[in-house]
């Protein structure tokens, strides 16, 4: 099992590196995507189902899903329509295709394979993410919370404000 | 987690209980008064539990340890941060924007140095932090109608993240190692060999980055200028504070539990660091014209001398950093209440022109600034001078000759720019001063209230010192033990 999890870090990586280097906003995010989509398949490897479920849905489907509803709703002209068009050519998603293939068929493979050993070692199961959760990491968990309504409360009193400000280096060019 | 230990969590559990208590006033009411009497309030209660945890070691398995330098630091942090908040009320009362939110993360900040100080394990550590950081991402960039704010909060949040991000892979390659993240666990795993392995030594070289990044020292330090320079008054002295002595208690409490001392490679990191900390901080802040500036290179060269006491790692080290931390905090907070309390509605007070005459026009307030930067430069009946004597002793004991001579010269340095400062104030000014806006007594009387005491703690622990070390000795009696 060692090479499933070499190749799914491998996916992983390559994606990442694309998502810092793509110029286009919604090209990186369909790279983010694949690249959560890897972490996964290493999270299953490592013998955390559960963890590899959660990072599907919260990550690679709850977040960006969201960032990129926000990207779009931003300022959609008959220019950005166009740019969709452009970006619905087999050279934009070709990459992230064959990446996400690549996880697919090592997953197919991984269920499918004949020796039952699937993980690298005894898996963990939601109960006892959960057990642990709540029993000796509760106060993590609700640290967590507090870690969250700092970042909320943050975020509510930067994102009120409308005034733009002019950065002091632009100021001073355009005078 | 057991129905007693909520007795000893009581000191974090009323920071929670009273940030949400604040919020949700916030939200039936906004009213600058209450909400700063609530924050107020909260401090003191938390305070008042935090005095009969006193003399106990007691684990909260697996994330947290209450012994007596958690006690401490604790005590420290919470005192700073009501300090903070008393000079604040003037200070956000000038302004229009919202003023409310900002107690919610000065409190939730609080609670997480907090946290950080007592954690013994690397998920709280990391919990803590993380609490710390972005409530401080906020803070810093709170006044948004100040151009140098977003700028100033936009550099912490990467360099921030970035720093959590180098300290997490070193947490995981640490992990892997010993397969453990709790300390005591990982200090059994390191004694039972001899060697310190590879992989841990290069985790702990990445936590140091994270580290270092906190206590903003030297090659780290590159955001504290201008974090200094863009966050209003109070909020700097709080990162120059509570921000970065959270991180010592914490690095101090990391080293001893797994006995680092041991290893030269480790002591050798951190004497590199100390001598470029001291060295970069006293020769950058020669040449500066803004106060906020300045104190910010010499908070990067008091952490130098902080971490040669550090480096001592013996009885004598812990507690010259403790009187250390006292010292240097009282003098901080001081130096930046006399800034935010100068500071009109527009712009701080950061320049050095604004202290032009200072003293002709409010004796008082230059009076105080002029006792903090004397500390700050270690002259004597200062608490700094007795801080800087106490890390002396520690160093000599030690025979850390290179880091001891280090320390004399930059000292000597540092004296040039903070007497520089105190000479601004002291000189007639040339045209006469325009008359600001004067706010009601009663609210400069909270700041003035607050600088008093700093001033009066500040000659008081200079000349009889010897109150502060018995409380630290008798605090850190248990803690000692295990050194």
């Amino acid at each position: 099992m060692e090479l499933t999890f070499f190749i799914a870090a491998a996916v992983a990586v390559l994606a990442t590196i694309m998502v810092v280097t793509q110029y286009n906003l919604i090209h990186a995010l369909l790279y983010l995507v694949v690249s959560f989509l890897a972490i996964s398949v290493v999270f299953f490897t490592l013998g955390a189902p559960f963890m590899a479920a959660l990072e599907i849905i919260i990550y690679a489907g709850a977040i960006v899903v969201l960032i990129i509803f926000v990207i779009m709703m931003l300022n959609l002209t008959q220019e950005d329509i166009q740019h969709e068009k452009e970006w619905l050519k087999p050279r934009i998603w070709i990459g992230p295709a064959v990446l996400s293939m690549i996880l697919l068929v090592e997953l197919v493979y991984i269920f499918t394979a004949d020796t039952p050993d699937t993980y690298r070692s005894t898996p963990v199961e939601a109960q006892a993410v959960g057990m642990s959760l709540f029993g000796p990491y509760v106060l993590g968990v609700q640290l967590s919370g507090m870690l969250l309504m700092a970042g909320i409360v943050g975020a509510y009193h930067l994102g009120r404000q409308k005034k733009k400000v002019i950065h002091r280096f632009l100021e001073r060019t355009e005078a | 987690m057991r129905l007693n230990d909520l007795t000893y969590l009581m000191p974090l559990l009323v920071l929670v209980g009273a940030s949400i208590v604040t919020m949700l006033s916030v939200a039936v009411k906004r009213n600058h008064r209450v909400v700063f009497g609530l924050t107020v309030l909260a401090h003191l209660v938390a305070m008042y539990f935090l005095l009969p945890l006193r003399g106990f070691t007691y684990p909260i398995p697996p994330f947290l340890i209450i012994d007596g330098w958690g006690v401490f630091t604790m005590g420290l942090i919470l005192a700073t941060s009501l300090f903070v908040t008393m000079v604040s009320y003037a200070y956000f009362e000038q302004r229009e924007e919202r003023k409310e939110e900002y107690y919610i993360l000065l409190l939730l900040a609080t609670l997480g140095a907090c946290v950080l100080v007592i954690s013994q394990h690397f998920m709280a550590l990391f919990l803590g932090l993380e609490v710390l950081s972005v409530s401080l991402y906020a803070l810093i960039s709170y006044l948004r109608t100040r151009e140098m704010s977003d700028e100033a909060g936009i550099k912490y949040l990467i360099l921030a993240a970035m720093s959590s991000a180098f300290m997490l892979f070193g947490m995981a390659l640490m992990y892997a190692v010993t397969g453990t993240m709790a300390f005591p666990e990982m200090a059994a795993f390191l004694n039972s060999g001899q060697e310190m392995p590879l992989l841990f030594l290069t985790g702990f070289g990445l936590i140091v980055v994270g580290v270092g990044f906190k206590l903003g020292v030297v090659p780290f330090h590159m955001w504290a200028p201008d974090v200094y320079e863009g966050a209003p008054a109070p909020v700097t002295a709080f990162i120059a504070t509570v921000s970065k002595g959270g991180m010592m208690g914490l690095l101090i409490r990391f080293i001893s539990e797994t006995n680092g001392y041991r290893y030269p490679s480790l002591l050798l990191i951190f004497t590199i660091i100390a001598i470029a900390s001291m060295l970069a901080g006293n020769l950058l802040a020669l040449r500066q014209k803004n106060i906020k500036r300045l104190l910010a290179y010499s908070s990067i060269a008091h952490l130098g001398y902080l971490l040669i006491a550090f480096l001592a790692g013996n009885q004598l080290g812990v507690e010259a950093v403790s009187f250390y931390l006292v010292a240097y905090f009282i003098t901080t907070l001081g130096a930046f209440g006399v800034v935010a309390f100068l500071s009109d509605n527009v712009r701080d007070a950061d320049q050095l022109e604004d202290y032009r005459g200072l003293f002709w026009r409010r004796p008082a307030t230059a009076a105080i600034f002029t006792a903090m930067l004397l500390s700050l430069a270690g002259i004597p009946l200062t608490a700094g001078f007795v801080g800087k004597f106490y890390i002396l002793a520690s160093g000599v004991n030690t025979q850390q000759w290179i880091l001891v001579g280090m320390l004399v010269l930059n000292s000597i340095i540092g004296v040039y720019y903070y007497i520089k400062v105190i000479a601004v104030m002291f000189a007639q000014p040339e045209q006469k001063p325009e008359l600001r806006k004067v706010l009601h007594p009663a609210i400069s009387f909270a700041s003035g209230a607050t600088m008093a005491v700093l001033g009066l703690l500040l000659v008081w622990i200079g000349v009889f010192p010897s109150t502060l070390v018995q409380l630290i000795r008798g605090l850190l009696v248990t803690f000692m033990a295990s050194l």
